[in-house]
């Protein structure tokens, strides 16, 4: 007895094909393009990923770990005392992290390997490890933010540290 | 439907035509770009090359300078320098090629701005480098003069650039 077209069943799909490209694979497409396109404007203006190199901010961070930088964190308010950010170089293929210690118009200085804030000791509850620095004060002009490193046991003149322009803060470092 | 093929044929033309021309005629972004690249695959070489090889590199080396150049080298861990010349710069190549266990050097997120008499550039990139098989790399961002001496864009200056002040 004949069928009619309407009455036909489409064959079904390969399993294989059903795991790789789904059911509907229109549908599949636009999701990748979507999924691309959010991954890469996320990449663009929000979050950088970043790998950890170098033993300056230990013990805070070490070499290897992975993590995000906020290019968003500051859009609202201005980098804060304390927290860690990423400062560019020429570019952001390579940045600095650093913990900002000094504001604009502050002054930053090192005695006997605490951090003196306009004269005024600053609580560092994050350093771990021993210190003897004597150096400063440095002033931050009105668009710089003092950056330092967390690991204060290297010698004051090879770690690399100092005021950082506000143009060059790239955003907050996430985790 | 032949419109539309036709339509695509010529769009391809004149995107090879475009292609063909830039690869003959390079704007001078794009050659001061290449002479950076080149500069750095110079500087990159193994520990296990001979002498000749690291003499014929120095000897290149300087081919990137003009004859008043000057390079000012200030950083914490080699202190403040400044390079006169193409014979102190010959020199301080020399000592660095025969000496060096080996370089990896890579120049990154380079931007080339070119004067507008279309013959001096600058250049501001970030240098990594890395010594013989080590691991960890240091970075310095660098800035450069460049000019078009005699059809060759040469270095005339050359300085490190202090990210924190």
């Amino acid at each position: 007895m004949p069928v009619s077209n309407a009455m036909q069943q489409p064959p079904k799909p390969h399993w294989f094909r059903v795991i790789i490209i789904g059911r509907r694979p229109r549908l599949t497409l636009v999701r990748i393009v979507v999924l691309v396109a959010v991954c890469i404007l996320l990449r663009q203006f929000v979050l950088l990923p970043i790998r950890v190199q170098g033993i300056s901010m230990q013990p805070t961070y070490h070499t290897g770990q992975i993590n995000c930088v906020n290019r968003l964190a500051y859009l609202r308010h201005e980098p804060q005392r304390g927290d860690v950010v990423s400062v560019r170089l020429a570019g952001d293929s390579i940045m600095l992290m650093k913990r900002i210690i000094g504001l604009p118009g502050e002054s930053v200085a090192f005695h006997d390997g605490k951090t003196y804030i306009n004269g005024k000791l600053l609580d560092e509850p994050y350093l771990k490890k021993p210190c003897d620095w004597e150096a400063g004060p440095f002033v931050c002009a009105t668009n710089e933010y003092y950056v330092v490193g967390d690991n204060r046991s290297m010698p004051f003149g090879l770690h690399t540290q100092g005021r950082a322009t506000r143009d060059r803060i790239v955003g907050k470092v996430l985790l | 439907m032949k419109i539309v093929i036709r339509l695509f044929l010529l769009a391809a033309m004149v995107a090879l035509g475009w292609w063909l021309w830039t690869v003959f005629f390079p704007s001078p972004e794009r050659v001061v770009l290449k002479r950076m690249q080149s500069l750095a695959q110079l500087l990159t070489f193994k520990a296990d090359i001979s002498n000749i090889s690291r003499a014929s590199r120095a000897s290149e080396f300087i081919g990137y300078f003009s004859v008043d150049t000057e390079i000012v080298v200030d950083v914490p861990e080699l202190g403040a320098h400044t390079f006169s010349g193409r014979d102190e710069v010959r020199e301080a190549g020399n000592g660095g090629f025969m000496s060096a266990p080996g370089l990896s050097v890579s120049f990154l997120d380079t931007t080339v701005r070119i004067g507008p008499d279309r013959q001096t550039a600058e250049v501001s990139c970030t240098l990594k480098a890395s010594v013989g098989n080590d691991k960890d790399f240091g970075v310095q961002e660098l800035h450069f003069k460049w000019k078009k001496i005699e059809g060759t864009w040469q270095i005339t200056r050359a300085e490190t650039v202090k990210t924190l002040r």
